[in-house]
């Protein structure tokens, strides 16, 4: 029987733990509270070190706490990060999305930095300031960045944070075997989808989605091994997905894979999830990575690499690309999937649908179908924003359990 | 059919303009049955576009014949946005080998989308449409295509080829 509005509304029986109120995906002095509390304050990737490859590489990168930023190799081929900022008159400094910079120039009046965010000129200086303000002055903002985990740039806007090492922990050890050798971006795009960020990391921490997709339901959950994939949560919010063997051939159209990766069994597949919205998806013979940058409660945008060996030969590589477009290239038969499915969540949860609730229910012994990875997502979503995801303005009237 | 390396040049060249304009209302009515019978048995598929962001070009799909069927049969069991593609294209220029056994053609292409709920338009994507094409006693058929796109963001993606 169909439910009431009354109960509709009314807790869902599960423990607290095991579901959230959907404000949390749409309430726009929440995402604000998420861009203070949790995305200033973590380590995000900005990009990966294949991107700058030479000193004076740039890259440019929308943090999703709202900092606008540069990376960049130095000449000592440190890669550093400031704000993209001129200290001046606040114009941006570098607008392409790439490029190489000796100096960095500002357009309007020609003030000049270094790489290492040093001001190195202040056009007609002396006559304007005196003695009053120099260079020295001048400096760009410096952001805390990191280069790891596969050769991945992270940056950290809050500069007394943990260290990188320290924020991922043990939680990538799955990998550890996998990503020794250097890596090279392949496949790089972006989407916006109307959805909140959250909902996108859940995707990419719960596989009882895999319903949603044809290949996955036709073959993929019949094979043996799927069920028996276990979540495992690490601190931090950062959980991962251990491997299962894929049979390609049981795919139509499939073929033997013969690349494969390093560290990864044939067929292999590994996923880390690192809090609030990056994931590594290692499988067979391509590294997938997820950033998820939200503009907003209800807007989000990802942005997706492929990678593969720097090492490869011409055919090696064009095997990776083919594998990763078959499945999660914008044309492919599993990424559309996945983003319509949060796409039709962002559609259904917006304010004044009355949408109340999101069940993270499912309990398997943390095996493949088992909803803990997102239970634990949540309880270090909660920690950070010193609310409960169940009632995130304590009036919900549900007695803590 | 005339042989056609004894067919006048500007009756071929609107023999294959019409292809790769029929190839295009095929793909918008989703008749992709018919399609496959105007691409020859060495078709090849291809999309690509630029990153400047990682200065590489990339391929995001690729298919030969029984890939691009296979892809057509299996359509209707994905989970898709079913928003209606209109393909706009206009043949910019069409070139013969010196043996008139094959033509290149350069299309340059925009494509629509309309939604179902309500019929909104919305440009969705431009690029550029390179086909090859063998010319033979029967007809022209398409060799190879590659799309090549200008727009990188295309929302959550389609599964549908261009």
């Amino acid at each position: 029987m169909a439910r009431t509005g009354k109960e509709w509304h009314e807790k869902p029986k599960f423990p607290e733990t095991h579901f959230v109120d959907t404000r949390i995906y749409t309430d726009d002095v929440l995402f604000r509270e998420e861009q203070e509390k949790i995305f200033n304050k973590v380590w995000i990737i900005a990009c990966h070190e294949s991107e700058i490859p030479n000193a004076f590489d740039y890259r440019t990168f929308h943090h999703p706490g709202g900092a606008e930023l540069i990376v960049v190799r130095s000449e000592d081929l440190k890669v550093r990060s400031f704000y993209n900022i001129c200290p001046h008159r606040g114009n941006t400094l570098l607008y392409d999305p790439v490029g190489n910079a000796k100096r960095i120039t500002c357009i309007f009046h020609a003030w000049t930095f270094d790489t290492k965010g040093a001001c190195t000129d202040i056009t007609r200086g002396k006559q304007g300031y005196q003695d009053r303000f120099c260079p020295a002055d001048a400096s760009l903002r410096e952001v805390r960045a990191d280069t790891g985990y596969g050769g991945f740039v992270w940056v950290n806007i809050d500069d007394s944070a943990p260290s990188l090492a320290e924020y991922i922990g043990p939680a990538m050890e799955l990998l550890d075997e996998s990503l020794g050798l250097e890596l090279e971006v392949f496949h790089y795009h972006k989407a916006v989808v109307h959805t909140n960020y959250k909902l996108w990391h859940d995707t990419n921490s719960e596989f009882y989605h895999d319903y949603i997709h044809y290949f996955n339901r036709a073959t993929g959950m019949i094979q043996p091994g799927y069920f028996d994939r276990k979540y495992t949560g690490y601190q931090n919010g950062h959980a991962s997905v251990g491997s299962m063997s894929i049979k390609y051939d049981a795919y139509d159209g499939g073929a033997e894979r013969k690349v494969g990766w390093p560290g990864l069994g044939p067929g292999g597949w590994i996923l880390i999830d690192i809090f609030p919205g990056m994931t590594f998806n290692l499988r067979t013979s391509v590294l997938r990575m997820d950033t998820a940058i939200p503009a907003g409660p209800n807007k989000l945008l990802i942005e997706f690499r492929g990678l593969g060996l720097k090492s490869d030969t011409p055919a090696q590589r064009a095997e990776r690309v083919r594998d990763h477009n078959t499945i999660w290239g914008p044309f492919g038969r599993n990424l559309h999937e996945d983003l319509l499915g949060v796409h039709g969540q962002g559609m259904a949860m917006r304010e004044r649908t009355d949408s109340k609730w999101v069940i993270h229910g499912r309990e398997e012994n943390m095996t493949i179908h088992d909803e803990g990875g997102m239970r634990h997502f949540y309880a270090e979503w909660g920690r950070r924003m010193g609310r409960k995801p169940f009632d995130p303005y304590d009036d919900n009237n549900i007695e803590a359990a | 059919m005339e042989p056609v390396e004894k067919m006048n040049t500007a009756n071929v060249r609107a023999m294959v303009a019409e292809l790769v304009y029929r190839s295009c209302m095929m793909l918008d009515a989703m008749d992709f049955n018919a399609f496959l019978a105007v691409c020859d048995e060495k078709f090849h598929y291809l999309i690509t576009a630029f990153s400047p962001e990682i200065r590489k070009e990339m391929t995001w799909l690729e298919h030969d014949k029984m890939g691009m069927t296979l892809l057509f049969k299996t359509l209707p069991k994905h989970n898709s946005d079913q928003s209606i593609l209109s393909r706009h294209a206009t043949v910019y220029t069409i070139s013969f080998s010196d043996d008139s056994k094959h033509a290149d053609v350069v299309t340059v292409i925009q494509i629509y989308r309309t939604t179902l709920d309500g019929g909104a338009t919305e440009l969705f994507a431009v690029g550029k449409m390179h086909d090859k094409v063998v010319l033979s006693a029967d007809g022209p058929l398409l060799l190879a295509r590659q799309i090549k796109l200008d727009t990188r963001m295309l929302g959550i993606g389609f599964h549908i080829p261009f």
